[in-house]
This record gives C-alpha cells, sequence and structure tokens, in this order.
C-alpha cells in the first residue's frame, strides 16, 4: 500500500471487539469524521464502543475519515470505506453514527457517507439504507447538517444510545418497512432530534421559527447520566498499535464546569457539575493503567483544579504509579501554590511548560466575559514558578470578545511585557542567573456559539481580527522573549458561520463537498474564497449569521433545550455589559435552569 | 556509541545486573502496517499488562530497555526477528514467551526466547545479514536478473541529498524458489551495511520490474544472522 500511515486503516488493535454478523443484532458502525490517531484520542468513541457492544442483539464497528491520499485511491479503484473490525462497507450497517466534535468536520461527514455508499440526502434513503445519526457538542444546533442526518442525540450517550439501539431493532426484526414511521417514533426518545420533523421557516432572509410535523415534541431535551460512578467507563479500551495524538489513557475526572465563562459553550451545554467520587476514580485510574499499558494517565476534564478532592486523588494515583513508572498528566490546572506543587509531584521528570487562559487583557473585559482570573493572581503565582524554576509559560486569550476595545487588545501584550519583566525581576531578587525565559502569548479568534449569554453577538470580521492580531505583532516585536502565535483567522471567520447557522446551509456544505473540499479542520485543505462563493451563489452572506441579531430574533437552536433557560443567557449578558460578574456554582447557584436534571451541584 | 547504547551502559552502571529475554518474533496482518516506534510501544504496553519485571533505563525519562536486532520498515513482515527485553529478576524464557503471548496483539507473537545473563554484546551490534521473501508476480527471474548483474546503480537520499550507490556488493545469493512469483534471497543487514527490501524493490522497478506489482508486493524477512559470510551463526547464541 503506497499510501502515508497505512495502519490507520487495518484495526487488530488489542481489545478491539469483533462480533459476527448476524441478521439478529443490531449493527452500529461508530464514525469519527476526522483521521483514525485523532479519533481514536476520543473518549466518548471509546465508551459508547463498549456501550454498543454490551447486550448481546447489539454490536459496534469503527471507520474514520480516509486522508486525501487515500481517499483518492478508494475512488480510483472503487474501494468503499469499511468497517476496521468485519471490513463492512457502512451501507450495509443499521446504524451509522458520527461523533461531531467541531464543526469544520462537517464535509467528512458526507466523505464517509459518500465513499460508504450511502445516499447522503436523508430524504433520499429507502427504508432499508442505514440510519445515519450525530452526536457531540455540535448536535446543539446540528441545524447546517439536518439535511444529512436521520437523528442527531443531544447530550450525554451512555443511556440513550442502547434505547435507541432497540428501536431500531425492533424495526429491523419486523423487516425494515416505513422509514417515517420509524422516525417518528425516534422523536419519541427523549433527547432525539428528528429534523426532517421541523421545518424551519424563512421571512425576508430571516428564520422566524419552525413548522412541527406529525405532532413532535415542542423542543427536545439533552440527556445527562446524572450518576457518573455508575455508569460504564472502558477500562480496557482499544489500545491504538500507531501512534496517536495522545499515547496515554483517559480519566474523566467530572463532566461539566461550575464556572460559566460567557464565551465557553461547554461551560453551559454540559451543565450541571457532576462529579465522580474519589474511590471510583482511584479504582478505575489503577484499573485502567493495569489493562492498557500505558505509562501515562492523562486526566480529563474541563477544569480540573475544581476537582473537590484533587488532592487526595492524585495522592493516591502517584503513590501507584511512582513504583510503575507511570505518570499523570494534569492539563487544565488553574496556577497556583497548590497546582505548583502538584506538577512537580506528578512529572518526575522536567519542568513542563505552565498555561494560564487570562481570555483578555485587562480586568474589565475579563469582568464582561466572567472569567474570574485577576492579574494579582496570575503574577503572585507565576512570581513563585519563577523561584521554583519555571521558565516556560504559555497565555491564551481570545481577540473579538464583545465590548472589546484597542484598549483591551494592547492589554495582550502588556500583560506578557510585565510577565517577562517579572521573570528578571524575580531572578535578580533571588540571586539567580536568569536563563532565556519562554513566553508564548496565542490568541484564538471569539466565536459567538449558541447557548452561551453571547449567543447574540456580532462576530469580528477577518479584517478587524488581523487589525488586532498586527497590534499585538507589533508591541511584542521587540521582546525577544515573548512569541507570538495566532490561529488561522479565514477558518474561524468560517466556523462563526456553521455555529450560527441554520437549514439554508445545507446546500451550501454539499455543494463544498462536491466541489473536492474536505478536511476543512486542516488549514491546508480549507478553501475560503470558494465557500464564500458558494455561499453567495445561495443568496446568502458571512453577515447573515454572524451579525445583527435582536435577544427577541427567534433562534434556529429554540426547539433545542440544554437545561440552560433563555432568560438566564438574557440576564448573563446584561451582567456582561454591566461588567458584573456571577459566582460560580459552588459559591451560590444563580438559578440557571440546570436544576431540572435534579442532578450534581444543583441545589 | 549510539544514544540508546549510552543509556544502556549507564543503566548496565546503576544496576549489578541485566537479565535479557532474547525472544524470536513474528509478525504479520495489521501489524506489519506500523512503524518501528510503533512497534517498540506496542511491545511495551505488552510486557508492562504482563507485569514481567522490566528493567528501566535511567536518567530523567525512564523507559523499558527494549533492543530490537534490526528495525522493520512499515509494510514488511517478518517470521525470524529478535527483540531483547532487560528485566530486573531472572525470568524463565517459557514464561516470558508465554505471558508477552498472551497480551500481544493479533499479528504479533513470540516463538520462542532464551534468557540470557548479563550479555556483553548489544542485539544489534551482532546481526549481519538476512533473508527475505518477495510475493509478487513473476518477481522471481527480475530478482535473479538483478544478482546476474555486476553493478546495480540506485539513487540513495543520504543526509538529503540524492546520491548513487552501487548495491549489488549487498547482495548475498539467491536462495532456491518454488514458484516464479516468490523470490527468497540473502543479502547483508545491519548497522554496518545494510540493504533495505524497498531499496531492492525500486532497484527492481529501475531494471523494468512493473511498479504496480512493486507496489502490491508481499515482503516477509525470514531470518537474521550473525558471523561472517559464509561462517553463519544463530542470533540467539551471539551474547
Ligand atoms: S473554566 Fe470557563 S472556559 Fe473553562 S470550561 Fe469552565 S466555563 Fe469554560
Ligand atoms: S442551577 Fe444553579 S447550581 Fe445548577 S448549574 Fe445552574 S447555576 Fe449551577
Amino acid at each position: 500500500m503506497s499510501v502515508e500511515s497505512p495502519g490507520r486503516y487495518v484495526g487488530g488493535e488489542k481489545n478491539q471487539i469483533i462480533k459476527p454478523i448476524d441478521d439478529s443484532i443490531v449493527r452500529t458502525v461508530f464514525c469519527f469524521p476526522d483521521v483514525y490517531e485523532i479519533g481514536m484520542s476520543n473518549l466518548a468513541l471509546q465508551i459508547l464502543y463498549k456501550v454498543l457492544n454490551g447486550p448481546e442483539w447489539s454490536s459496534c464497528e469503527r471507520a474514520f475519515s480516509p486522508w486525501p491520499d487515500m481517499d483518492k485511491k478508494m475512488r480510483e479503484n472503487n474501494i468503499p470505506l469499511y468497517s476496521l473490525e468485519t471490513r463492512s462497507p457502512l451501507n450495509e450497517f443499521d446504524v451509522i453514527a458520527f461523533s461531531l466534535g467541531y464543526e469544520m468536520c462537517f464535509t467528512n461527514v458526507l466523505q464517509m457517507l459518500d465513499l460508504g455508499g450511502v445516499p447522503l440526502l436523508a430524504k433520499d434513503r429507502k427504508d432499508t439504507d442505514p440510519i445515519v445519526v450525530a452526536g457531540g457538542p455540535v448536535t446543539c444546533n446540528i441545524e447546517p447538517m439536518a439535511d444529512f442526518f436521520d437523528a442527531a442525540f443531544l447530550g450525554e450517550g451512555e443511556e440513550v444510545d442502547l434505547e435507541f439501539t432497540k428501536v431500531i431493532k425492533e424495526y429491523k426484526d419486523a423487516g425494515k418497512k416505513d422509514r417515517k414511521a420509524l422516525l417518528r417514533k425516534l422523536a419519541d426518545i427523549e433527547g432525539v432530534y428528528v429534523p426532517s420533523l421541523y421545518e424551519p421557516k424563512f421571512e425576508g432572509g430571516r428564520f422566524t421559527g419552525y413548522d412541527i410535523k406529525d405532532n413532535a415534541p415542542s423542543s427536545v431535551r439533552k440527556r445527562i447520566i446524572k450518576d457518573l460512578d455508575s455508569v460504564e467507563y472502558p477500562l480496557s479500551p482499544v489500545i491504538p498499535n500507531n501512534n496517536v495524538v495522545h499515547d496515554r489513557a483517559y480519566l474523566e475526572l467530572f463532566r461539566g464546569c461550575i464556572r460559566g465563562c460567557r464565551f465557553c459553550q461547554a461551560g453551559y451545554l454540559y451543565r450541571p457539575v457532576r462529579e465522580k467520587s474519589m474511590k471510583t476514580l482511584c479504582e478505575q485510574g489503577i484499573a485502567i493503567m493495569n489493562n492498557t499499558g500505558y505509562d501515562e494517565l492523562g486526566i480529563l476534564s474541563l477544569s480540573t483544579s475544581d476537582y473537590t478532592e484533587l488532592g487526595a486523588l492524585t495522592d493516591g494515583l502517584l503513590e501507584v504509579f511512582n513504583k510503575q513508572h507511570s505518570s499523570l498528566s494534569l492539563p487544565s490546572l488553574r496556577i497556583d501554590n497548590f497546582a505548583l506543587d502538584l506538577m512537580e509531584k506528578a512529572s518526575q521528570t522536567r519542568k513542563t511548560g505552565l498555561t494560564f487562559a487570562p481570555e483578555a487583557g485587562t480586568q474589565r473585559l475579563r469582568d464582561v466575559i466572567n472569567k474570574g482570573i485577576n492579574e494579582e493572581d496570575i503574577m503572585s503565582s507565576l512570581e513563585l514558578a519563577f523561584k521554583g524554576g519555571w521558565s516556560t509559560v504559555k497565555l491564551y486569550f481570545m481577540l473579538g470578545l464583545p465590548t472589546e476595545t484597542m484598549e483591551d487588545v494592547e492589554g495582550i501584550a502588556n500583560l506578557a511585557i510585565k510577565i517577562e519583566k517579572l521573570y528578571f525581576d524575580t531572578m535578580r531578587s533571588i540571586g539567580a542567573k536568569p536563563r532565556k525565559p519562554e513566553i508564548t502569548v496565542s490568541t484564538s479568534m471569539f466565536i459567538p456559539k449558541p447557548f452561551t449569554p453571547f449567543q447574540w453577538e456580532d462576530q469580528n470580521t477577518e479584517e478587524q481580527f488581523l487589525q488586532k492580531q498586527t497590534t499585538i505583532r507589533n508591541m511584542l516585536k521587540k521582546h525577544r522573549n515573548i512569541r507570538y502565535i495566532w490561529h488561522d483567522v479565514k477558518t474561524s471567520c468560517w466556523e462563526g458561520i456553521y455555529a450560527r447557522g441554520d437549514r439554508r446551509l445545507c446546500p451550501v456544505i454539499l455543494e463544498g463537498y462536491k466541489r473536492g473540499s474536505i478536511f476543512d479542520a486542516w488549514d491546508q485543505f480549507f478553501d475560503y474564497e470558494m465557500w464564500t462563493g458558494i455561499l453567495k451563489d445561495n443568496g446568502l452572506s458571512w453577515e447573515d449569521y454572524t451579525q445583527g441579531r435582536t435577544v427577541d430574533d427567534p433562534l434556529p437552536w429554540d426547539n433545542i433545550d440544554v437545561g440552560v433557560r433563555k432568560e438566564f443567557l438574557k440576564r448573563e449578558r446584561e451582567k456582561a455589559y454591566n461588567e458584573q460578574v456571577t459566582p460560580n456554582c459552588r459559591q451560590q447557584c444563580s438559578g440557571c435552569g440546570a436544576t431540572c436534571y435534579k442532578a450534581g451541584i444543583c441545589p | 556509541m549510539n544514544a540508546q547504547e549510552q543509556l544502556r551502559e549507564m543503566t548496565r552502571k546503576a544496576h549489578q545486573h541485566e537479565y535479557v529475554c532474547r525472544g524470536l518474533f513474528e509478525r504479520k496482518g495489521a501489524l506489519s502496517y506500523i512503524g518501528h516506534l510503533d512497534l517498540k510501544a506496542v511491545f511495551e504496553r505488552a510486557l508492562r499488562r504482563a507485569g514481567l519485571p522490566i528493567l528501566y533505563s535511567q536518567g530523567f525519562n525512564p523507559r523499558p530497555m527494549l533492543v530490537f536486532a534490526l528495525p522493520l520498515g512499515v509494510g514488511i513482515n517478518t517470521e525470524g526477528d529478535w527483540l531483547d527485553v532487560s528485566m530486573e529478576v531472572p525470568v524463565d524464557a517459557d514464561e516470558y514467551v508465554r505471558r508477552i503471548n498472551e497480551e500481544l496483539p493479533d499479528g504479533l507473537r513470540v516463538i520462542r526466547a532464551v534468557s540470557i545473563d548479563e550479555p556483553k554484546n548489544s542485539i544489534m551490534s551482532v546481526v549481519t545479514c538476512a533473508s527475505y521473501r518477495i510475493e509478487a508476480k513473476g518477481v522471481t527471474q527480475a530478482v535473479l536478473d538483478l544478482f546476474g548483474q555486476k553493478e546495480i546503480i540506485t539513487k540513495k537520499k543520504s543526509k538529503g541529498r540524492e546520491v548513487e550507490v552501487d548495491i549489488r556488493p549487498l547482495l548475498i545469493k539467491p536462495l532456491t524458489s518454488s514458484s516464479p512469483d516468490c523470490a527468497e534471497y540473502m543479502c547483508y543487514a545491519g548497522s554496518k551495511q545494510n540493504l533495505r527490501p524497498d531499496v531492492l524493490l525500486k532497484a527492481l522497478c529501475e531494471a523494468g520490474f512493473s511498479r504496480a506489482e512493486a507496489d502490491e508486493a508481499v515482503i516477509t524477512r525470514l531470518e537474521l544472522y550473525g558471523g561472517e559470510y559464509p561462517d553463519l551463526s544463530a542470533i540467539e547464541g551471539l551474547t
């Protein structure tokens, strides 16, 4: 085989599950619309693979996007996209389940369906064709892809997946007749959205709401797992043979985040916070390492430091790991005395870099976005860190946040410069010989996302973003210890369209795919000019999606209920404009609406 | 001394003793499509799962002490490669084979092993020759023709530049073949001089063999040898 990394396409890993192909078994293929190496680092894949392979009447296999070189070969030689386990073409499955983690993978969904011999449009599929579903955070607004999916799962999949598969089993046992009736039935499962039952209406180029067909539920509520201790967790995950993005085992501490930073979709989407108990985590962490043979355990959660018993948990794990030459990787720590201590203990190796995400350059703007981190805290923890021998710092910021002025943009560069000075001052004060500190400033573009208080905001234009990047670059030019890296503006501009998109984008995405666009998440393949051309051909513009909404405008995701109420988001928006912060869920409940789940941290 | 050998030295000094399990292994199927470093990681994880008392290198980033006799390229099967694994305490060779095979993914298997107390030479340094099988339509005659040539000039990338090299001196002899579509041959291998099978395939194509057939060829390493040709000796005895 003369393709790059052929190991991607052959499977054969330890713990892969191969079940017989049998009429009494509902066959699902879990599709990850990116390359194998990225997909295999995805925890949802490992969890649902185990869950769906649980009952004897259900099986789950895997498929990934073929890289462009393989894509070309498959088309030239008429090779269909097949599953790794049984080499079955996708169109032989009962269910094709996509995991959508980011919007820019949309054309890869079409690539996989197309290569798998499945009709791209849901309306063209026959009774016996596979049911194509989507899961993952992107489904909270699946409208830009609604024409291609028969159904979408909202929220966490562990329970709903098997409920769904059971209905498919009845359908299969009855000989797969009447797809329409099946879809209607699926819509009755809590957390399942069937786009074809909701017909969007537009007036004068604006979305005005949905015509709901067949008495479908007026809104679909996301599912959550109430008790994470008792839910299935893959202690013997599939272990890839070729190097994946992160070659390590994973342990999930909790779901959700107490903080509610106003730009952060994950912070609202996964509410309420639910923790696993320390006992469960210790047992799972040790078991997973013994079962996999990995030498590193990666802690997963939105904000690791917020786990209530982090110290005791890491002590317990490290005691075992130190004997086994294993290490613990702790991302998203809030840097303070405790965290520095912990990092030192966790990696017996060299000191890694420190990461801060102030997101905004001034305290005013940090209050607007409810980022509870202030400059004094950053400076005092850094002073400690510098004294302790650290000299590598990474700072993450966003450009284009609501109410941002040039003063805020300059604040980003100024903060980095202050940190550089702090390093040398600290070294002098303790009489140490300074090394060359490495300070990295990284900016990404703020994209307003559904289900956040900023869902009505304007997105910055390409020119605005570029101007801000240039300002920072110029300010940092003379500072040899500070490196400035920035994201590609064009990709972010386009992502903003998908984030708050509606169903009129379906033909746009289809056309982009037909013109050969795949792997748009990879900058080298993304053709912005082509895409904006197609948008125009469809009578749409970038501004339609990224500018000018009022809080009273109907939104394409109004028929989705994630627990957080719109009234709360409006209140948060007002508070943002007044530069008022909101306490985190642990300090005080702000009544966001997620109490409806009667789970986790909520009163 | 390369970095790996240096690490070995450091460890040797720090530890009283190094007990090596030297295993003959085969690989085929899905496992043949991974690179050398990935293969090493697959073995490392299997050893850890098996709970074997592997010895770790010293230094900032302790690694299990694994040494392959000769790296295996992507896409190449093997029936006769060797891997040395250092242990903290003596491990019975048969027990080693049993325990690691329980944990290896399908397609990888340790056929047999010997226990060696404190080997004097790195297994990498003892390999001198290898034999290979290439299965492709019409390949047997093409390989024989190659052996008939006085020199085989082919281009090779060396330090980013293309240089011309004569690979004929690296070929030792063709082995008897039972089919016109299956060539077996012996060539020099190891850290001093080495003929990779893909380089041989390239030379075949340059001499007129079909590129399409070469792309689909199944390549298998049959055996590794030490010693000085024609006085070859088995790897397991070269400690
Ligand atoms: S801390 Fe803020 S940015 Fe991070 S996950 Fe929580 S809400 Fe989002
Ligand atoms: S209901 Fe209160 S505690 Fe629960 S997630 Fe919302 S704000 Fe937090």
